[in-house]
């Protein structure tokens, strides 16, 4: 789909979140309450004693919006993708490197913006794009931190992409 | 035309039509015409002086009388407990406080109905709730409850029973006990309104 | 009036059915604009693909001039609208972080989850990396608390600190994009590269 018309899905899809809900989107929450969830499981009171996780306790830490809004973005990505074909199994990585380096690649910058996204205060999607179309400077500024490291290390990781 | 070009030119213009918009303090707590008619023909927002004296004499704590008149008039004279806001200060910062709340009930009262009317509708389009007005405002207070009179011979025992009411309550407030309190003014604001809380959101 | 979930005092369940549809549509645009692919993604800061830039800028851009329109003609209550919160120290620092996270692993949250579903093993592996991250984050957080608090600035808006109206920052941030999309189709005549263009 032409970049231009999917951005105009995305905001109106953005727009419709808040004027349903007042809220814009998010994902790295989301996968905290997945966290939080594991650790509550396996030891609660480890939970409870956490200075961080113990903010986000509830009855049900699966039952949170962003938990049920990535759920529907995982359910529509994958409609999205049978519908136009592009569903299959692989490990996507530049000729350059091999399948198991873009493995470890993967894991490590999901490590850097999970962290990241905790000290943030949110990712892309919450704090960079709903920060933008409600003129927060606060998303402004992480935007402009997000984008600006990566491509000042843009040059280091080449090896990696192109 | 690609795409890029056609949708520059339609997101100048929408901008541009943007920039001109005025800010718009949208509350959506206000009321509407038809619902601020609708509040005013039911009179619930009206106290009678018989009911204000009731008020008064048991010491009701959730009661606040705001005199809406100008401070000359209410330093001649005001009602027990009594705070001053005249009407053209109505809206001013540092009364907010007073008539935005949702602790106190506030009864609004001028010589008449129509100032303390005016200080009501006002109020209450704003969406503020808990403001009532004196219906007959000082004049009708004199007329029914300090100088009460008298029922004639034909009066039903109703009436009379209104009167010694009244009769009563003209001594308390006249008397030594009302007196006393007569210029003193309630030390602090009541309670301001929950105000409108923002949606929790971004990653949290 | 909207937002219509705080006003109308709509039911959590209902709330959190609203979460899912909201999420189909994003995980639909998303996997739409091809963003389920990392090299896609990583090829905004290498000038062959400049899919980033155009998809998010018009979609904040058309949210923004959406809020505008809205609260212009009465229908949204933008005070109770959802505005981030500005801390110093955790934006700009997490930010770098996830800048780095960003040009290495080639997604971000929302992206990666759009990539697993259609079946990218690399995305689930960040995925998992996040979660490992997240974790770590608050084992240690107690060495990051004071730096996670300072700074708290409230609930800034831009339009607000320059002291300007919403519709000029709109305005000044829809001329600005429209110049990068030229920069953007220029660099990616520039820095072509049609192996990788072809087979993402």
């Amino acid at each position: 789909m032409n970049p231009y018309l999917a951005g105009i899905l995305l905001g109106f899809v953005l727009l419709a979140s808040f004027y349903l809900t007042g809220r814009g989107l998010g994902a790295s929450g989301a996968t905290r309450s997945v966290v939080i969830g594991a650790v509550t499981t396996i030891t609660p009171e480890h939970a409870e004693n956490s200075g961080y996780f113990s903010k986000y306790l509830g009855d049900n830490q699966m039952k949170t919006w962003l938990v049920l809004e990535i759920a529907g973005v995982i359910i529509g990505g994958f409609l999205s993708g049978a519908w136009a074909g592009r569903l299959k199994m692989r490990v996507e990585h530049s000729p350059g490197i091999s399948k198991r380096k873009r493995i470890y690649m993967a894991s490590l910058g999901g490590l850097l913006f999970g962290f990241g996204s905790q000290l943030g205060r949110g990712c892309t999607s919450g704090a960079a794009l709903t920060g933008m179309s409600v003129m927060s400077l606060a998303g402004f500024v992480t935007m402009m931190a997000i984008f600006g490291t990566a491509f000042v290390l843009a040059y280091f990781f080449r090896k990696n992409w192109i | 035309m690609n795409t890029r070009v056609i949708l520059s030119i339609i997101l100048i213009s929408f901008g541009s039509i943007a920039a001109i918009l005025p800010k718009q303090k949208t509350s959506s707590v206000q009321l509407d015409a038809d619902d601020l008619l609708r509040e005013i023909r039911l009179e619930t927002n009206l106290v009678s002086t018989d009911e204000l004296a009731d008020l008064l004499i048991n010491l009701d704590p959730g009661l606040l009388l705001i005199d809406v008149r100008d401070s000359l008039s209410y330093s001649k004279y005001h009602l027990p407990g009594a705070i001053n806001i005249p009407l053209n200060q109505l809206l001013d910062e540092k009364w907010m406080p007073y008539i935005d709340q949702i602790s106190k009930n506030n009864i609004f009262y001028s010589n008449g109905t129509t100032l303390s009317s005016e200080a009501w509708i006002v109020t209450r389009q704003l969406g503020y709730k808990n403001n009532y007005v004196l219906y007959g405002g000082l004049n009708s207070w004199f007329e029914t409850i300090i100088q009460p009179n008298l029922p004639g011979a034909m009066a039903t025992s109703e009436e009379i029973n209104r009167f010694n009411k009244r009769k009563a309550a003209s001594m308390y407030f006249t008397g030594s006990s009302g007196a006393s309190d007569m210029n003193s003014a309630p030390a602090l604001p009541p309670v301001p309104r929950k105000k409108k809380k923002r949606v929790a959101g971004g990653c949290s | 009036m909207g937002p219509l979930v705080p006003l109308q005092n709509i039911s959590n369940e209902l709330n959190l059915l609203i979460a899912f549809v909201i999420g189909l549509g994003f995980g639909i645009a998303l996997e739409q604009a091809g963003f389920s692919s990392s090299r896609k993604l990583a090829g905004m800061f290498y000038g062959y693909d400049t899919t980033v830039l155009k998809v998010f800028f018009t979609a904040a851009i058309t949210a923004m001039l959406g809020l505008i329109f809205l609260n212009f003609t009465g229908l949204i209550d933008l005070d109770i609208v959802y505005v981030n919160e500005y801390y110093v120290y955790s934006a700009i620092i997490g930010g770098i972080i996830m800048g780095a996270g960003f040009i290495i692993g080639g997604f971000c949250p929302g992206t990666s989850f759009t990539a697993a579903a259609i079946g990218k093993i690399d995305a689930m592996w960040f995925i998992l990396g996040s979660m490992i991250g997240i974790f770590i984050f608050g084992e240690t957080f107690v060495f990051w608390k004071d730096l996670y608090m300072s700074g708290y600035k409230g609930a800034v808006k831009i339009s607000d600190l320059l002291g300007i109206r919403d519709g000029y920052f709109a305005l000044a941030l829809i001329l600005v994009a429209t110049l990068m999309f030229w920069v953007a189709e220029m660099a990616e005549k520039k820095f072509k590269r049609e192996d990788i263009t072809k087979e993402i």
